[in-house]
């Protein structure tokens, strides 16, 4: 019998999201909440909604992640993570911090096909420009072998 | 100019330049120089067609597709891929290469250029007498060393002085500041105070996208930015204008150095929509 053709629309990114959905259990079952990846963030001060304590903080990031709705405090640190890394030496669980608010991020922002939680900064026209910024500065020649 | 230090090609690699570095083909193309200077056959590849799709947090399905399509690609090259920017090669490190088998060996440039420092050395021939701010982040360092890797080149330019400083921004690169306009005037701020309490003559990039968001300090006369990779070209005795400073200079003015012809090719309602408010841009400064 022929194997039937995997449908592109879920095809597509397959290997990412499973990749992505092991690193989220990873990093459930690691974690222990102490809150020490927050409180060195040098991003947490220009949170929403700012808190002194991190283990108030993390166990809503830990909820975006199980796909619940997270906390005020911590939609608020997950918006304003630029990826400093600064969390990952100072976790004493191996947690990979920096990869739980990116997987954060993609979660609250509704890239993993739940619900979205935060609003991010768009730029419709992102590609457009790299492709006008290309016209300007490659030669024909150039963009039609390099890009 | 500087002479190659290798007659013979050692090797092919494919140059992935990135996206956002379109801005910059001076940088693009000092890039490629220095490369067949050291020996190397680099094929250029970029734009949104090699996208790593790190942009698209909020649909990881479209940066599934994009991430499989460019790992292929550079699959069928084959060569040895070196990065320049930095979000790519970061994001093939931490999901990319998750999404299809990846055979291709993986540099970053800067990692590149420190492990051949000895070749790089006799290239950089001309002095460039500047007193050096270096902008840091603290972010990607941990992947590759960047922050002791470029002022460890940058010492090899005749006349370059690299400032000690301690300075670190949050974060990775200023381009992610995008949608935290506070965060990013902090960081300007920062940088412009401590390069001048240094006496700096200059500050200096290590990212184009840290670049393209510093060259608001530059255009509104705080002081002059620079990428590292202007201060390596301009000792090899490369030539490239770098136009994108010159637009960004002259901001309203900017469509008379680029031309008609050239707004054409782009259209004059997208230049004055999505190009020209990037060039007028200015930092606040206190």
């Amino acid at each position: 019998m022929e194997k039937p053709k995997p449908d592109p629309r879920t095809s597509i990114g397959a290997r990412l999201k499973e990749f992505e959905a092991a690193e989220v259990e990873r990093i459930l079952a690691a974690c222990t909440q102490c809150g020490k990846c927050y409180e060195v963030c040098p991003m947490a001060r220009y949170s929403s909604a700012p808190t002194a304590d991190g283990k108030e903080v993390v166990p809503g990031v830990l909820a975006v992640l199980r796909g619940e709705r997270g906390s005020e405090a911590a939609l608020g640190w997950i918006a304003v993570c630029t990826r400093s890394g600064v969390c990952v030496p100072a976790c004493p669980d191996a947690v990979d911090p920096r990869m739980m608010m990116r997987l954060a991020r993609m979660t609250a922002l509704g890239g993993r096909g739940l619900p979205k939680q935060i609003e991010t900064h768009q730029d419709a026209d992102y590609f457009d420009r790299v492709r006008a910024f290309a016209e300007l500065q490659l030669t024909d020649e150039e963009r039609k072998e390099w890009t | 100019m500087a002479k190659a230090v290798t007659e013979a090609v050692t090797e092919a690699v494919t140059f992935w330049y990135g996206c956002n570095v379109l801005r910059h083909g001076d940088i693009i193309h000092a890039c490629i120089d220095l490369l067949r200077a050291l020996g190397y056959d680099p094929h250029p590849v970029g734009g949104p067609d090699y996208c790593c799709g790190t942009v698209k947090d909020a649909n990881q399905t479209a940066a599934g597709g994009m991430a499989t399509r460019t790992v292929g690609r550079l699959n069928e090259r084959g060569a040895r891929v070196v990065a320049w920017c930095p979000s790519c090669h970061s994001h093939m490190h931490d999901f990319m290469q998750h999404t299809a088998e990846r055979r291709f060996e993986m540099s970053y440039l800067v990692e590149l250029l420190h492990a051949r420092r000895a070749e790089l050395a006799p290239l950089l021939v001309h002095p460039v007498p500047m007193r050096v701010f270096l902008h840091r982040h603290v972010g990607f360092n941990d992947l590759v060393p960047v922050n002791r890797m470029v002022p460890e080149i940058l010492h090899l330019i005749p006349g370059v002085e690299v400032i000690d400083s301690g300075y670190l921004a949050p974060g990775y690169m200023c381009a992610s500041f995008a949608g935290l306009p506070k965060a990013l005037e902090d960081i300007h701020q920062s940088t412009a105070h401590a390069a001048k309490e240094a006496r700096a003559d200059a500050v200096v990039s290590i990212f184009h996208q840290c670049y393209r968001e510093l060259l608001g300090l530059d255009a509104a006369g705080a002081i002059p930015v620079y990428n590292y990779m202007h201060l390596i070209a301009r000792s090899m005795g490369l030539a490239y204008e770098d136009e994108y400073k010159a637009w960004k200079r002259a901001g309203e003015g900017a469509a008379d150095l680029i031309g008609p012809e050239r707004i054409a090719k782009v259209g004059v309602t997208f230049y004055e929509r999505a190009i020209l408010p990037e060039l007028k841009k200015r930092p606040k400064l206190v």
